[in-house]
């Protein structure tokens, strides 16, 4: 049991990275949007948070947790990164639903919750090499960013990787048409990622967005990156480490419910 | 144990729908056995219950003794299949499908590598080995599929309409595939079929499949002497039906023609004309056919089934034929 377990965990890690070698086309698309933010975004931001009068200077600092705009916007891009990137990932279930590989691995005697999680498994390694990609874009516009303090960043990244890509794959295997997918990105996912201190702190946000902020995976998986790149952070890196564990436990769990339980129906 | 599949009194239930509707039946080791009968009759739902992928609503499947809903992980292992629609995995290479395939099923190393390249050499597919499926024809993708499906030596080999939407020269193509594995490996092979020719030409035994029923069952021969020996379908310019000898049965069929059961069409029909011309009843249009699993489906439903398109074999249905 534990034999299948590994092997078909291994297999479908095999298999996710086997696609993304196939679709390198793809690695470019990934990586356009986030580096998009940082060149258009940082750049015309950074100018506008930038002073020479030196009181402003630290003024502006304080607010950015001691950063300047800059490397507090490319670090949290790096988190958004994994966000976006691993929860498309998991929607891709419904590529597979809708082309039939997903009933080969419905009638596999392999264990189910080995092959769900191993597919986010090799769907998070994919997007963990983009984050990593992103942190040294992010160095070069940012040279105060410590890359010792990446592997631990990206420790993050995995965690919140393997619970946006369940939680794609739970909403892709309850969805009925790739239409739904839209209203998804546009109503949850692009909220998350504004509340969630990837481009401005959180704490001086009205209530009700602060409510949000406060159970979005993504702000404690910002937090944590950016604790570890630049030392800054808002909650402790402990704290980011726990909340967000917590709640891609429960995207993962019922990633592997949902999918133990799937027939065709 | 001589009965590798058991299902009884199978029910399946789709909201207010009833696909299946009770149906019972065995089939045996190394036989091939048939699900024949229109679309939406319930084949598919049926293969679909015994691969584990739904739940029956009533009734109870097992495979080689194991049953579908408590045991499917034992029944996965057994069985391989061919989905009615692809289940490839097109952004991938037929080799890494076939080796992703062999890894779920718990083989590997050489032994896996040699039996890939067996099987592709099989459905002549080796040359493509290392091409991507997404560019791959319909054709192509059935056959890496059946290939696919061989790879793990499975006890029962489910194929769910194996040639719809192919051609003639590809139909042939699995056809010749299905009855070598038969016979090379003495492999169970259940499939389903709408296409008659296709059930008697691989078919050990055929259960007619109508509404969620099955109407009857046996082999092609005992399906067709259920009718008897020939059969004149006629058409008069009003209601009528004889049951004089040598008309050994009559009735009336939904689209107003007249089903006939004789010994010998070739000395009835002329009785049968003066027996019309003595009524004063015209004669619109008459046929006789030896019967064929189609005017079984017929008999049984009161509709017609067709033969596989373009097939060269046989000559359209209700076409009249001399002996």
């Amino acid at each position: 049991m534990v034999m299948g377990f590994a092997r078909a965990f291994g297999v479908m890690v095999y298999r996710q990275l086997k696609r993304f070698v196939k679709a390198r086309g793809r690695l470019v698309m990934t990586l356009a949007q986030p580096i998009i933010w940082i060149v258009f975004f940082g750049v015309g931001m950074g100018s506008v948070f930038s002073f020479s009068n030196p009181v402003a200077e630290s003024f502006i600092k304080q607010v950015f947790g001691g950063l300047d705009y800059m490397t507090y916007l490319t670090t949290g891009v790096v988190g958004m990164t994994v966000f976006l990137g691993s929860f498309i990932s998991g929607i891709t279930v419904l590529w597979d639903k809708q082309f039939g590989f997903l009933k080969e691995t419905l009638v596999a005697p392999a264990p189910r919750s080995a092959i769900i999680l191993g597919r986010s498994f090799g769907d998070t390694l994919v997007v963990l090499l983009q984050a990593a990609i992103i942190a040294l874009v992010a160095k070069a516009v940012a040279p105060s960013i410590n890359l010792a303090g990446l592997p631990a960043a990206l420790a993050y990244g995995l965690i919140l990787g393997m619970g946006l890509a369940s939680a794609g794959i739970v909403i892709s295997l309850r969805m009925t048409t790739p239409e739904s997918f839209q209203v998804v990105m546009n109503f949850v996912m692009m909220p998350l990622m504004f509340l969630s201190g990837v481009f401005y702190p959180l704490d001086r946000l009205p209530l009700w967005a602060k409510a949000i902020a406060t159970a979005n995976p993504l702000t404690y998986a910002v937090d944590g990156v950016r604790y570890w790149l630049t030392g800054a952070s808002a909650y402790g890196p402990l704290k980011d480490l726990v909340i967000l564990s917590a709640i891609s436990a429960v995207f993962i769990a019922l990633s592997v419910w949902e999918f133990r339980r799937a027939t065709l129906d | 144990m001589s009965d590798i599949v058991v299902v009884e009194g199978l029910m399946k239930r789709y909201g207010d729908v009833e696909a299946v509707r009770g149906i019972s039946f065995r089939i045996r080791k190394g036989e091939v056995f048939g699900l024949l009968g229109p679309n939406g009759a319930g084949k598919t739902t049926t293969i679909h219950v015994i691969a584990t992928l739904l739940r029956p609503t009533a009734g109870r499947v097992a495979v080689a003794g194991h049953d579908v809903a408590r045991e499917a992980a034992e029944v996965r292992k057994r069985i391989g299949i061919v989905f009615q629609d692809p289940s490839l995995d097109t952004a991938l290479t037929a080799y890494e499908n076939m080796y992703i395939h062999g890894l779920l099923y718990g083989l590997g190393g050489e032994e896996l590598k040699k039996r890939i390249r067996e099987l592709l050499e099989f459905v002549e597919l080796r040359e493509h080995a290392n091409r991507l499926v997404r560019n791959f024809s319909g054709g192509m993708r059935r056959r890496l599929e059946v290939a696919r499906a061989l790879l793990h030596r499975p006890e029962l080999l489910i194929l769910d309409e194996p040639t719809i939407g192919l051609d003639p020269h590809t139909r042939a193509r699995i056809w010749d595939y299905i009855r070598e594995v038969q016979r090379a490996e003495g492999m169970t092979i259940l499939l389903t079929t709408h296409y008659m020719d296709e059930a008697e030409e691989l078919c050990d035994r055929i259960a007619i499949m109508d509404r969620g029923r099955i109407m009857a069952e046996g082999t092609a021969e005992e399906l067709k002497s259920l009718i008897g020996s020939d059969v004149i379908i006629a058409r008069f310019d009003r209601p009528a039906c004889f049951r004089d000898p040598p008309i050994k049965e009559c009735r009336e069929l939904p689209d107003g023609r007249v089903e006939m059961v004789v010994e010998n069409a070739a000395k009835a029909l002329p009785q049968l004309f003066d027996a019309a011309r003595a009524s004063g009843l015209r004669i619109v249009e008459v046929s006789y056919r030896r019967p064929t699993l189609n005017e079984v489906f017929l008999h049984l439903t009161g509709r017609e089934l067709r033969d596989s398109p373009s097939s060269t074999t046989r000559p359209p249905a209700f076409m009249a034929r001399r002996r």
